[in-house]
């Protein structure tokens, strides 16, 4: 999976292109990780070229969010696919990782 | 024309490997092309199926115990029926074990990990889990709704 990060004033947007499996699920931690480190406490995933994940993916995008939060920010999700969608209402996670229909419309209403 | 039976398996697909990320990844390429030979399947059905397939194969990569020195070998295979998707997924050479279901609402939402084996229940209509000879094998099957 390759990740690219572009930060705006806003937030920081991860791009994941690929599959959010057992091989990339440390690598987006440490992205995030980074990411949250150098200042950026919002977050924003953009799953849009994100066509599968398992659970480890969706363990890693939990422990993502907690890094955001610890550092007063938070951490949202958007332009979900269809095989993640499932995933997440199938564990019920999308009450906490609720997905947004694009990267801007994340945080619009902070 | 005959209709085909419901028993009558159309499309079969079958992989061993070491059971590694590779072996995982593989399976998806096994899907894309199980799914051009059978068609018919709803969107649905092949999406949640093969999820559930791909849980439980990288399971077996991340928990399975060896019984052994020999590495873990993990076996994959596939019969597609008219109404019944079937997987039998083997964790060759394991020590035997017997993977256990949390209940989801036991889970915290905060968890990272401990939703696989939910999540595969979630996705297919049965699932079993069996000691055979040397090896534990799992078979998911999932009905398949509107053929």
């Amino acid at each position: 999976m390759q990740f690219t990060v572009e930060t705006t004033p806003a937030y920081a947007e991860v791009n994941g292109s690929g599959r959010l499996n057992m091989v990339a699920a440390p690598l987006l931690r440490e992205v995030v990780a980074a990411v949250v480190a150098k200042g950026s406490h919002h977050v924003v995933v953009n799953m849009e070229g994100t066509d599968f994940m398992d659970s480890s993916g969706l363990g890693a995008l939990i422990g993502c969010l907690k890094i955001a939060r610890q550092a007063g920010g938070d951490l949202r999700i958007a332009n979900v696919q269809p095989q993640v969608k499932m995933v997440l209402e199938l564990t019920s996670m999308h009450r906490v990782l609720t997905p947004y229909e694009s990267v801007d419309a994340a945080f619009s209403n902070d | 024309m005959r209709p085909f039976p419901m028993t009558e398996v159309l499309a079969r697909s079958s992989r061993q490997g070491l059971a590694t990320a590779a072996t995982v990844d593989a399976l998806h390429e096994d899907f894309e092309a199980l799914w051009l030979e059978a068609g018919f399947v709803p969107e649905m059905d092949r999406m949640a199926f093969s999820t559930a397939v791909i849980e439980a194969a990288t399971n077996v990569v991340q928990h399975a115990v060896p019984a052994s020195e020999t590495p873990l070998q993990l076996g994959v295979d596939i019969t597609i029926r008219s109404r019944r998707l079937e997987a039998r997924i083997s964790e060759i050479g394991a020590a035997p074990s017997s993977p256990g279901i949390s209940n989801p609402s036991e889970i915290d939402d905060d968890a990272e990990s401990g939703r696989g084996l939910n999540l595969i229940h979630a996705l297919v209509s049965t699932v079993t889990f069996e000691r055979h000879g040397e090896d534990n094998v799992w078979v998911l099957c999932r009905h398949s709704s509107d053929v």
